[in-house]
């Protein structure tokens, strides 16, 4: 219990010690998100239309941005080995990283997300889909991003990103189509991301011990 | 009972050894691959010329027998891989890690085959070479996870580290890989309008079935040639250096 609170506190010192990796995916979001009207219409119908695909699409890019954050710089300063070496559970380590990465670098991004009511005209009848959504899309999304970070370490980042996204397919059909389409089926979209969830969770995070382990044999 | 369980166990633990595999393929290689090449010739022979022309469509729809065998060795090639994965992650074996490198080209070029084909045989009877159809998607994605793999196997020099990463990524995409095909599926039935029915009624004709089933199996063999030659170069390549590949180039020359 004092290690879980302990590593507890030791992620959220370290992610608001270096607010770069907080600031960074806000700052690629709302670029991307700005620029699509630019490139495509300012015609409010148009945008509100497209507006859930935009957002779920920019969140996901920026997802591949915490790819990097969530284990490289405990790898890169040796921290990791520690944890490794000193027998400390993965599981909980792993656990705890990726859902601290996800309070700093996602729930920002959710919170921004409202915004795009006035940004891209977003039904606000809506919202409520899709922060729900956002919500449960953004922790899958997270422990694939885990995944791809841990088989990747020390290696170029597009790899990474070649692995998440289209691991990630399934979060973005369904997060999309729940925040496009009306509020009556949600609980259905709803029920689908958690199962979604409840799946991955314990496979990736069994994946990602053994994939963090490999880069110490 | 006992003494078939010992052979399966003596199979397993010989099919894990490079010299053994490596002399017992050279004996299989040119048996299978004369097979292969004239199972092929002869479901292509009679798919092309003797099988009656389609209905609809016409003589186009004759690209099935590249078409459908290329799709459905493309996705066993990727499941062979998990079950590789497995192999390797349990039992260490190393030659399962050696056969998902091996394989993974083979099944991306099927898979690229497959959807060339596919646009092919879509242009003229559809009027468009791509539609974001369930299928056609899901393909793709399956490409996307053999370049993942093929990728991630390239960026490490360790080449054990590289069997043990690419394994656990082919059995996470072999878990996620049915999900995705799901929802892939489930999203077509919203958007897509139902203006193309890309199957028609799924009785086909067995004057046309016989040829597609011989050249399905042919590209089955044909997996195996190229996948044994494959898992060739790869042992000459990681056992250059070693004394049984030395005496053994020794011997043949």
């Amino acid at each position: 219990m004092i290690f879980l609170k302990s590593f507890f506190s030791r992620e959220v010192l370290i992610y608001s010690k270096k607010s770069s990796n907080v600031i960074s995916p806000v700052i690629f979001f709302l670029i991307c998100i700005a620029f699509f009207p630019l490139a495509i219409s300012n015609d409010p119908k148009e945008l509100s239309r497209l507006a859930p695909g935009l957002i779920w699409i920019c969140i996901l890019l920026a997802g591949m941005l915490s790819i990097q954050t969530i284990f490289k710089e405990d790898y890169d300063d040796g921290s990791l080995d520690l944890f490794y070496v000193r027998r400390f559970s993965m599981l909980q380590v792993v656990l705890i990283k990726i859902f601290v990465n996800w309070i700093f670098t996602a729930l920002p991004l959710i919170l921004l997300s409202c915004s795009m009511v006035f940004l891209l005209y977003f039904p606000l009848e809506k919202l409520l889909n899709l922060i729900g959504s956002l919500f449960i899309g953004t922790l899958i999304i997270s422990f694939f991003g885990a995944l791809a970070g841990a088989l990747s370490l020390g290696r170029n980042s597009i790899l990474a990103s070649a692995i998440m996204l289209p691991l990630s397919l399934p979060v973005l059909i369904l997060g999309s189509s729940a925040s496009t389409y009306s509020s009556e089926n949600i609980t259905f979209f709803i029920l689908l991301l958690l199962a979604l969830l409840f799946f991955s969770v314990p496979i990736i995070s069994i994946a990602c011990i053994g994939a963090i382990r490999l880069h110490y044999e | 009972m006992n003494k078939i369980l010992g052979s399966i166990t003596l199979f397993y633990h010989k099919l894990g050894s490079y010299p053994w595999f490596y002399s017992i393929s050279s004996k299989l290689l040119p048996i299978s691959t004369f097979l292969a090449f004239m199972i092929f010739l002869l479901g292509i022979v009679w798919g092309i010329f003797y099988s009656p022309s389609d209905v609809t469509q016409g003589e186009i729809y004759r690209i099935i027998y590249m078409h459908v065998p290329a799709a459905s060795v493309a996705q066993s090639i990727y499941f062979s891989l998990a079950i590789a994965g497995f192999v390797y992650l349990v039992w260490k074996m190393k030659m399962a890690g050696l056969f998902i490198k091996a394989m993974a080209p083979i099944g991306a070029s099927f898979t690229i085959l497959a959807l060339v084909s596919g646009a092919i045989w879509g242009q003229p009877t559809w009027g468009t070479w791509w539609v974001w159809d369930a299928r056609l998607t899901s393909t793709l994605v399956l490409l996307l996870f053999y370049l993942a793999i093929i990728g991630l196997y390239s960026s490490f020099d360790n080449k054990k580290t590289a069997d043990q990463a690419v394994s656990i990524l082919a059995m996470v995409g072999a878990v996620n890989l049915p999900i995705i095909k799901k929802s892939v599926d489930w999203w077509n039935t919203l958007h897509q309008p139902s203006s193309i029915r890309i199957f028609e009624e799924s009785t086909i004709s067995s004057e046309m079935l016989y040829p597609l089933l011989i050249c399905i199996l042919s590209f089955y063999l044909m997996v195996f040639v190229f996948g044994l030659m494959a898992m060739r170069t790869e042992i000459a390549k990681r056992e250059m250096t070693k004394d049984w590949f030395k005496k053994m180039v020794k011997k043949n020359d």
